[in-house]
């Protein structure tokens, strides 16, 4: 059981020196177990440094984070991260790349070399498992390093603005493939998005965040809609049409429009 | 592994342009060597040797020799305590600046030695050398080893210290443990900063072996240069500079082929 739960969690920055900053503020949050939510909200507002919390590269100031019961206090591979800035490593090619985290595990040469070829035709990227990754351009990066977690099988997927460098094209690609692969082997996802369409369409719940201090603003149920809509039976871009989705697109839009107001 | 080997095929160029031009200075320069010594006579024998005398000392010591021995002896001997000094110094300096890198306790502990050991020139160590060790390779062998010790630990030490942390974030979040972590994020990533630590201490090697060969040796490249300049013999002293400089360049050839070798990932 790969549940996530944040308790009353606080994050305060610089505490040692410099002037204190509250970037989080008693964020509570039960991610069940292969539920898939979505986290929108203005920039700064926390979201990545929430996720890092449950990833265990962040330590809460207070509260705690608890993943299957046992609380957080490092990384694990039962947490597997997509970084923004991909982190992939210069040194190994793609094979490399897409395999560090399977190895960690144990899987066999049979399995790797499966994995690979999955993921390189899946994301039409066949011949280049040889190459290094300054010898791709940024899209394929960014899909090198969602292959690495998508392989490593994790039962916690956080995922930091994932498919921000993609093309549109490769972009509905790789968020049906998500769509597909916790439909296949559900776990529990983390999926942080400055993309309405994208968190609405991808999650069973959309976290709407705000910030000064980071906080949770309001938390969007999807998941019902979903299953009574059949969403899942449709294209995506016919999903992205219906009334029922561009409701609820509607409803995050204005909590997020709020905020900016509040900016001034 | 053997890389795939880089001979000439058809359709590649005979030659680059820049080794032309490199090919142009060298060919200018003995031209010029020519002009001012044996065509003009402008600068003396005993300021600046021929070109054709400094082809007969070169016989000389490449034949019956010179100093104590041939060309080969002599270039052997450097070659050997240079090779002892820079191993038993790359030995115990990239570990010791990887753990200084790697662990704050050990940063903490080994920082201050440095701080006082770094700005003592290592020519500095020579008489200390000689006097504990005689004139003989053990004494050699402790200079260089002092001197290529330093760069070694201290650019290795920087390049650890300056490991991406989102690629160590990376490793983690993929389970990596610490065996993986150390093998397949820090070396790699530190690789660089490590050779560039192993050129420095090479460099380091040649320049205190010499000036302590200079200082006093049996056998040895320094041992020919202050022979010749004892006999105030022009035509050697060039030979052995030129001896020098070669046997230093084929080393650092040596070691910019085995760092190609070694970091295949980088651009260009
Ligand atoms: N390591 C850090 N030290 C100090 N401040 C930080 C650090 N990381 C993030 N912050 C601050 O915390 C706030 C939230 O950052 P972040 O979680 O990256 O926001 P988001 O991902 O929502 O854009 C920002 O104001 C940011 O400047
Ligand atoms: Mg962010």
């Amino acid at each position: 059981m790969s549940e996530i739960v944040i308790d009353n969690v606080g994050k305060v920055f610089g505490e040692g020196g410099g002037r204190p900053f509250l970037a989080i503020d008693g964020v509570d949050l039960r991610v069940e177990d292969r539920e898939v939510i979505s986290v929108v909200g203005p920039s700064g507002c926390g979201k990545t440094t929430l996720m890092r919390m449950v990833a265990g590269l962040e330590h809460p100031t207070s509260g705690e984070v608890r993943v299957g019961g046992k609380r957080v206090t490092g990384p694990g591979p039962d947490r597997a991260v997509v970084f923004q800035q991909f982190a992939l490593f210069p040194w190994k090619t793609v094979r490399e790349n897409i395999t560090f985290g399977m190895r960690s595990r144990g899987a066999t040469k049979a399995e790797r070399d499966a994995a690979v070829a999955h993921y390189l035709t899946l994301m039409k990227m066949e011949g280049t498992e040889d190459k290094y990754p300054h010898q791709l351009s940024g899209g394929m990066q960014q899909r090198v390093a969602i292959a690495r977690s998508y392989a490593t099988d994790p039962g916690v997927l956080l995922m930091d603005e994932p498919f921000g460098a993609l093309d549109a094209q490769t972009r509905t690609i790789m968020q049906e493939e998500l769509v597909r692969l916790t439909n296949d082997n559900p776990r529990t996802v983390m999926f942080i998005t400055h993309s309405v369409e994208e968190a609405v369409y991808l999650a069973d719940r959309v976290v709407v965040m705000a910030r000064n201090p980071g906080r949770i603003r309001e938390i969007i149920d999807v998941a019902t809609t979903r299953k009574a809509e059949k969403w899942s039976e449709e294209p995506i871009d016919d999903v992205m049409e219906m009334p029922s989705f561009t409701h609820l697109r509607g409803q995050v839009w204005r909590l997020l429009r709020e905020q900016m107001g509040s900016d001034i | 592994m053997a890389e795939a080997t880089t001979g000439r095929r058809p359709g590649v160029r005979f030659m680059s342009r820049s080794r032309l031009t490199g090919l142009l200075t060298v060919a200018t320069v003995i031209a010029l060597w020519f002009l001012l010594t044996s065509v003009t006579g402008l600068v003396g024998e005993f300021r600046f040797p021929s070109p054709p005398d400094f082809l007969a000392a070169f016989a000389r010591l490449a034949s019956t020799g010179y100093a104590g021995g041939t060309l080969l002896e002599q270039a052997l001997q450097s070659l050997r305590l240079v090779a002892i000094g820079f191993a038993a110094a790359i030995a115990v300096g990239v570990p010791l600046g990887f753990v200084m890198g790697y662990d704050r306790r050990a940063e903490a502990f080994f920082n201050p030695i440095f701080l006082v050991l770094r700005p003592i020139p290592p020519l500095a160590w020579i008489p200390l050398a000689i006097v504990w060790l005689g004139l003989g390779d053990a004494s050699k062998v402790l200079v260089i080893f002092v001197a290529a010790f330093v760069p070694s630990v201290i650019n290795t030490y920087t390049g650890v210290r300056n490991v991406q942390r989102t690629l160590i974030e990376a490793a983690l979040v993929h389970g990596a443990g610490q065996g993986r972590l150390i093998r397949e994020v820090y070396l790699p990533d530190a690789a660089p900063m490590i050779f560039t630590g192993l050129r420095l201490s090479l460099q380091a090697s040649w320049t205190t072996l010499v000036a302590a060969e200079l200082v006093g040796a049996f056998l040895g490249m320094g041992r020919v240069l202050s022979t010749a300049y004892r006999d105030i013999n022009t035509a050697m002293i060039l030979v052995s500079m030129v001896c020098i400089a070669v046997l230093g360049a084929i080393t650092m050839m040596i070691l910019a082929r085995v760092e190609r070798s070694v970091i295949r990932w980088r651009k260009t």
